[in-house]
């Protein structure tokens, strides 16, 4: 039973690649406006997923708990005596206060990530040694220090140059010397990226001394971050404190949010497509009528005639799943997704020159599928019915 | 949580499926009350042509929902990214009282829904249809229970807050959970083994004889057995199979097996189940309709299609479930 089975749908298939053929200047418009919607829903969602593992990529060498602190709703300088009075919970290992800021440079209209820390607290921070193409981290009583990323080079066009210089809020200058330079390949989280002792950045955001950013806290056991940020709060009342799941979670909720809401948006453009080939395939045409009614007298029934429509069907969304599926591929890809980045990305920007990996999932096809390929199966069903049923002595009258 | 992409392509499908059955019903009620195939009054006429468009929409309607219970097992790991505390489809699953009887309502309905396509293509086999009216009356039992399954979906989906704390899968299916313990824990897991390994015997034997010779009451104890081992299996890869396959002892985990990170293992190892389970449960109760006209030949085939496709299932599944404890004994964890 099964093989005969198989052979009979074989044939049949046969017969609907021959029909689909026959049509193929109907069904290569819907190929591809069909390939086209697909396109649309794919490489959104595959922007949304690149972006979101990206994120968690990066918040991996984030801080346990983050402490900043605020005032009338905004994030202030917060004392370091602040973090003296952490140091009695059990359990965290090291508190590393943080001077962080961005400084606008006028000349080139570039944004630096500007980053006081001292690289030997840091948890970890001898490990950034090895994100150097050359030079040195800058050490401890070395004034004007500092390590630049390549993007920094570029724009300020350092080359060779080891002094330069920026502006205080004040407008007197500050030189700074160029210890080492980060390696290209850290790029993502490095290009624009100066990297000074905490005493240097508070020179140069004239921030007063004993006051940093905010204070990264590393915890022994991982499981115990939560228990620990509840005591934190509890003992400075005025701060804000942030932990990594917490932070993960809140960004993957966000792109979650963003790429639903897009998702409904497109969702009409899928509903126009399910409109456009319902219409298509409605038209029954009287030398498809003829076709079918000498089909059905040559003993064909209805149900093979309703299983050619499928078989027509599953090759129009399979042939417009793929080929929507790899040009979205390419778009994220090769192209950095530009049709989509600005609604996902914000204003906000991200660390220059980013490149999008595509990294698709198993699961992420059937949604995909469940999103463009099932309402259309269910969308030509009425009308394969309706072409299925056709009576036999309809070809005998014309 | 709607506004994500896996909320509303499960709420899409979920929606389609309630359509198509909606359509698909209004024929099963003309049918019920006139049909009659002797007559060959215009209503039959029109009601014979009816048949093929309400049973290829049930069918679609049906394939929709069973494609659903997938899409909502990875939606729901999906979830688990923005769900605090939950760390895989355990926790977003256990974050809403909704989350677990929609699994197993829909976990059920794969088998409901199967049967109503395997009733409809043994109908289709026939010239006489002999199997309209019981069809669509099944049919008319599933709407509700379709409407059950996609309201709990919703109601799921609706009650999914991103800030809930939940526990995830190493509390609930740990040694220490109450309640479920004696069940899922790990003083029993001997004995869960062997049950498994002697109820896949017996099913296989029984599966051989029956091969031989075609035995009624054998074949119902077969389809019986295989209802009761499907439960069993899911507890054994659930407290047994799953930690050996993550290589952590305390990792017990249905749903983690369909990740990528363990290459996708739980696909053919639940789709090998489900399905020779369904070819099981099915072989014994399709004889039922043996006796109706042009079906005694179409039955007898599928009968021994079943149980033959049930038996060489169940040794895939068998294999798979043993493959990574016989690799840990033999070359000690991860090799």
């Amino acid at each position: 039973m099964a093989k005969r089975g198989i052979e009979k749908q074989l044939n049949i298939l046969d017969y609907a690649l021959s029909s689909l053929w026959r049509r193929r200047t109907k069904n290569l418009s819907i190929l591809l406006v069909f390939s086209a919607v697909i396109f649309l829903v794919a490489s959104f969602l595959m922007v949304s997923k690149a972006l979101s593992d990206r994120a968690g990529q990066l918040l991996v060498a984030a801080p346990e708990i983050t402490v900043q602190r605020m005032s009338a709703g905004r994030q202030e300088a917060i004392p370091l005596a602040h973090g003296e009075r952490l140091q009695g919970i059990f359990g965290i290992r090291r508190v590393v206060p943080r001077v962080w800021g961005y400084y606008f440079d006028e000349v080139t209209g570039a944004n630096f990530t500007v980053l006081g820390v001292d690289p030997l607290q840091m948890p970890g921070g001898d490990g950034l040694a090895t994100a150097l193409a050359r030079g040195r981290l800058p050490e401890e009583g070395e004034a004007g220090m500092v390590v630049v990323g390549q993007g920094v080079v570029e724009t300020l066009a350092l080359e060779n140059r080891q002094l330069f210089s920026l502006f205080r809020p004040d407008l007197s200058l500050k030189t700074l010397t160029v210890s080492g330079e980060f390696a290209k390949e850290t790029g993502i989280m490095t290009a624009d990226l100066l990297l000074m002792h905490p005493a240097e950045a508070r020179d140069l955001f004239l921030i007063a001394p004993g006051f940093a950013t905010d204070l990264c806290i590393s915890v022994a056991n991982s499981r115990e971050i939560e228990t620990i940020a509840r005591k934190i709060a509890e003992l400075l009342p005025d701060c804000r404190v942030l932990t990594r799941p917490q932070i993960q979670k809140t960004y993957q909720v966000v792109f979650g949010w963003r790429s639903g809401f897009a998702s409904i948006c497109l969702l009409s453009a899928v509903a126009a497509f399910i409109i456009l080939a319902w219409d298509k395939a409605s038209g029954l045409a009287p030398e498809e009528r003829r076709e079918i009614a000498i089909l059905k007298v040559l003993g064909w029934e209805t149900a093979d005639v309703l299983a050619v429509r499928f078989w027509e069907a599953c090759l129009v969304s399979g042939l417009a799943f793929l080929l929507g599926m790899l040009s979205a591929f390419a778009h994220v890809l090769f192209f950095s997704a530009f049709l989509f980045r600005p609604i996902l990305l914000g204003w906000s920007v991200l660390a220059p020159g980013l490149s999008l990996v595509p990294a698709l999932a198993l699961g992420d096809f059937l949604l995909l599928a469940a999103f463009t390929v099932l309402p259309y199966l269910a969308a030509t069903v009425i009308p394969a019915w309706r072409s299925a049923t056709v009576p036999a002595d309809s070809a005998l009258g014309g | 949580m709607f506004l994500n992409p896996w909320s509303i392509a499960l709420t899409l499908c979920g929606l389609l499926a309630l359509a198509l059955g909606a359509v698909a019903s209004r024929t099963a009620l003309r049918v019920l009350r006139f049909w009659d195939l002797g007559s060959d009054s215009n209503r039959q006429i029109s009601l014979e042509g009816e048949i093929w468009l309400s049973s290829t929409l049930m069918a679609y309607g049906l394939g929709f929902q069973i494609v659903t219970l997938f899409l909502f097992v990875l939606a729901a790991d999906q979830f688990a990214q923005a769900i605090a505390g939950a760390m895989c489809a355990t926790g977003s699953l256990l974050a809403s009282p909704y989350g677990v009887p929609t699994l197993l309502v829909k976990l059920c309905g794969l088998f409901f829904y199967g049967f109503w396509l395997l009733l409809h293509q043994l109908d289709i086999r026939s010239e006489h249809y002999p199997l309209v009216r019981s069809k669509y009356l099944y049919l008319l039992l599933l709407i509700p229970f379709l409407v059950l399954d996609v309201s709990l979906q919703t109601l799921y989906i609706a009650g999914l807050k991103p800030d809930i704390i939940t526990s995830c899968c190493g509390v609930v299916f740990g040694s220490t959970a109450a309640g479920e313990s004696n069940l899922l824990g790990g003083s029993s897991r001997h004995g869960l083994l062997i049950a498994f390994s002697l109820a896949s015997l017996s099913l296989a034997g029984m599966a051989t004889i029956l091969l031989r010779r075609w035995r009624p009451r054998l074949a119902w104890s077969y389809s019986l057995g295989w209802l009761c081992f499907l439960p069993l299996a899911l507890v054994v890869i659930t407290t047994v199979v799953s930690s050996y396959v993550y290589a952590m002892p305390y990792h017990k985990c249905p749903f983690c097996l369909l990740k990528p990170e363990y290459h996708y293992f739980g696909l053919p190892l639940y789709g090998s189940l489900l399905l020779a389970g369904f070819f099981g449960m099915s072989a014994a109760p399709t004889g039922l309709v043996r006796s109706k006209p042009g079906l005694a030949r179409v039955v007898d085939s599928y009968q021994r299609l079943a149980v033959k496709g049930s038996l060489l299932l169940l040794v895939i599944f068998a294999g798979l479930s043993w493959y990574h404890f016989l690799k840990y004994l033999l070359v000690g964890g991860e090799g």
